[in-house]
């Protein structure tokens, strides 16, 4: 798990650089009255039953709780907003308390800039700066699952610049310890780095008419830690690596189950509303693409070409790329206040690492959720999802059903596009 | 790294460079650039400071309490010196993220360029205690603030300080147009007033509590709403409950706003052989709304054509 260790020290001279002027503009800044701070606590609740286990899904079969959280939020002072998000939830009969957001955001910072630090959800990809709350369906695409541990949060800082153009233009980049999405290492002897993931994103977006909005986002993100760890051959027999590949992907964590040093993003959504109007119909089109790659160490790699050669003649199954990649495409559509259906497809394809060689994988998922709204405030949703696999050490079935609730309680802020 | 290395660069160039030069010369020489969350308040800025560029985050074909924090929205309030919303709750699915993604100091505090309207005058329904049982009830009352002609005025006087305090250069300007409005509306207000008198005693059942304040300047009653709870749409048990209501035969008509479904009212209007009225929520609502002015006329007399003809029938 995390633990809070966010420190100024261990980033680069440059960021701290960055966090200096941030601590210096305010003393420049004009004096102004504080603002009354207003604090917001809101609490969600998510329970779920689901019928099987899933490739490295957060639920699991039988009854359970989801992300259960309490949140706290309120404006500092007139140059701070903070954000407290504690994260409370159950696997296999144990509880844990995770904190998933800490951070404070600076608010007056001049010329578009933002800064963010402390441990907040990265920028990168469409869907992962959004709270899991208030997705359409009851797992993230496989593209997270695999990718980002379901969603990437983690300790760092942000900055972050918006354009003052009528087309909306805003960049950023991050810094992060990037923990959890360090490359497995099972023996604990592996030197990693302390500031393991550099990211920078940039997103657009604007109207069409009055009745359509899009956003189009690219992102990426460095992992110095994303490198597999070179294998002991001798000391490392099958056994070991099925068992510890297994608990990758059905054990509870939230680290990435595959990683590279180099993670390409593009997402693109697009909404409509009829006027615009988004109270009785709307729907919501995106789409991402991820591409994860450079994971193999320099000996496996030549290995690994040279077993492509090797395999060409022989049989299609070690024919395994050099990357990892997974998209989706999703369409949720509202019908009526009270009721809007779901549906995504999204592929995953990555290469497990086998002794010396590579096995390509691939996962297909389709999953059709169908939800009742009674109010903006709590959602029942019922879900199907068919998955198949190729590669992938698991006896699950093809079909799973979800039955989740999710609730907002308090005073519950306002949602992302 | 390079690109952050870039950007703190540019932070220490516009801090050593300009420092408080710069927020003094953004306001003298521009444009006041407007974002409104309604387009009433597009209207009452374009009567008020009609050289600025104003923009209206929402039409009078949209549910002013759910719009998307969407990215054309974030791109117009990141440059807007003065952002102009009803206030009370009304926005609090949608500003405070488009302030937090905007990140426009400016904005940000009613001490600057923020301006909310339901704190310049007194709002109708206060509540003391709100809870979600009841709906989408908002604590500080009701603010669809509108329609109450005696409110807007003191909202564009408040409007006009704002102003003033933003652009000090023009204060002149901005105090003709104060006067030049003031004067107009007053003189519709009584011309309003008059035509309200021929609606007094009106019954009807409306959608939400949209006309809130339009009920209380004329004298309309809305004896029921056609949604069960404020923000939930209407339910056919509810419906059915409506009817029973209509059969008592003291309404004239239903009413509903020009951004809300109309389902529900055909239905009960069918039923009950109630006519429906399709009124503008706010300028833009129909082709005759296209100032405060013409709103207010044509929400008057729509409801004067119907009342009449529904008087004639019973005769």
């Amino acid at each position: 798990m995390k633990n809070m260790k966010f420190s100024p020290t261990r980033l680069s001279a440059k960021v701290s650089a960055a966090l200096a002027m941030s601590a210096l503009i305010p003393v420049l800044a004009q004096a102004q009255t504080p603002t009354l701070s207003n604090p917001t606590v809101s609490a969600i609740l998510d329970g779920y039953y689901q019928s099987e286990n899933r490739l490295m899904a957060e639920r699991t079969e039988g009854f359970g709780l989801g992300e259960t959280e309490l949140a706290f939020s309120a404006s500092i002072d007139d140059m701070f907003y903070g954000k407290l998000t504690t994260v409370f939830e159950t696997h296999d009969g144990e509880s844990e308390v995770n904190i998933e957001e800490a951070f404070i955001q600076t608010m007056a910072l001049p010329n578009g800039f933002t800064v963010r630090a402390g441990r907040f959800l990265s920028d990168i990809g469409y869907l992962n700066n959004q709270h899991l709350h208030s997705d359409s369906f009851t797992s993230r695409p496989s593209a997270y699952r695999a990718f980002l541990g379901g969603h990437y949060f983690d300790d760092g800082l942000r900055v972050s610049y918006i354009a003052p153009t009528d087309l909306y233009w805003t960049m950023g980049a991050e810094v992060f310890s990037g923990d959890s999405l360090r490359a497995a290492d099972e023996h604990g002897e592996r030197k990693f780095d302390r500031t393991g993931v550099y990211t920078a994103f940039t997103k657009f977006g604007g109207d069409i008419g009055v009745e359509s909005s899009w956003q189009l986002g690219f992102s990426y993100l460095r992992n110095e830690n994303g490198l597999l760890t070179p294998e002991e051959h001798d000391e490392h027999g099958e056994g070991d690596h099925e068992d510890e590949h297994a608990e990758d992907e059905h054990g509870h964590s939230h680290s990435a189950s595959y990683t590279g040093k180099n993670t390409y993003v593009a997402d693109f959504v697009f909404k409509w509303a009829p006027n615009g109007n988004y109270k009785y119909q709307h729907l919501t089109l995106s789409a991402e693409y991820f591409r994860v790659s450079d994971f193999m160490v320099p000996e496996l790699h030549d290995e690994h070409e040279e077993e492509d050669h090797h395999d060409e003649d022989e049989h299609a199954e070690g024919n395994s790329k050099d990357y990892h990649q997974a998209w989706y495409v999703s369409g949720v559509y509202q019908f009526s206040p009270n009721w809007s259906a779901g549906l995504r497809y999204g592929e995953l394809d990555s290469q497990l690492q086998h002794e010396e060689h590579f096995d390509a994988q691939e996962l297909k998922e389709t999953e059709l959720s169908i939800a009742w709204h009674n109010s903006h405030f709590s959602t029942v949703r019922l879900e199907f999802s068919h998955q198949s696999n190729v590669g992938f050490d698991n006896d699950l079935s093809d079909n799973a059903i979800t039955l989740q609730y999710v609730m907002a309680l308090g005073a519950h802020g306002a949602h992302q596009f | 790294m390079l690109w952050l290395w870039g950007l703190t660069v540019h932070i220490n160039f516009k801090l050593l460079v300009s420092g408080v030069l710069l927020s003094l010369s953004q306001q003298a020489f521009a444009q006041v650039n407007i974002f409104a969350c309604e387009p009433e308040y597009a209207a009452l800025a374009e009567e008020l400071a009609p050289e600025a560029r104003i923009y209206s985050a929402t039409t009078a074909m949209q549910d002013p309490h759910l719009v998307q924090a969407r990215p054309s929205l974030i791109a117009k309030m990141r440059q807007a010196d003065l952002v102009i919303c009803a206030g009370a709750e009304l926005e609090i699915g949608w500003l405070p993220m488009l302030q937090m993604k905007a990140a426009n100091a400016q904005v940000r505090s009613t001490d600057k360029g923020l301006f909310f309207a339901a704190e310049h005058v007194d709002t109708l329904d206060k509540m003391a205690n709100v809870d979600r049982s009841m709906g989408d009830v908002h604590s500080l009352g009701n603010p669809h603030l509108h329609f109450s002609p005696e409110r807007m005025l003191l909202i564009a006087k408040a409007l006009t300080k704002k102003l003033v305090q933003l652009d000090i250069e023009q204060t002149e300007a901005y105090q003709q147009r104060l006067q030049s409005f003031s004067k107009r509306w007053q003189a519709a207000s009584s011309k309003w007033h008059e035509m309200a008198s021929q609606l007094k005693g009106m019954k009807v059942i409306a959608y939400h509590s949209s006309f809130r304040y339009l009920f209380d300047f004329v004298g309309i009653e809305q004896v029921a709403d056609l949604e069960p709870k404020p923000g939930l749409p209407p339910t056919s048990t509810h419906l059915a409950s409506l009817l029973k209501r209509a059969k008592q035969d003291d309404i004239s008509a239903i009413v509903v706003a020009s951004y809300q479904d109309l389902r529900g009212a055909n239905w009960l209007a069918e039923k009950s052989s109630l006519p429906v009225i399709v009124l503008p929520l706010s300028v833009g609502g129909n082709e005759q709304s296209n100032d405060l002015f013409s709103l207010y006329d044509n929400v008057l007399d729509l409801l004067i054509q119907e009342y009449n003809a529904q008087k004639l029938l019973t005769l």
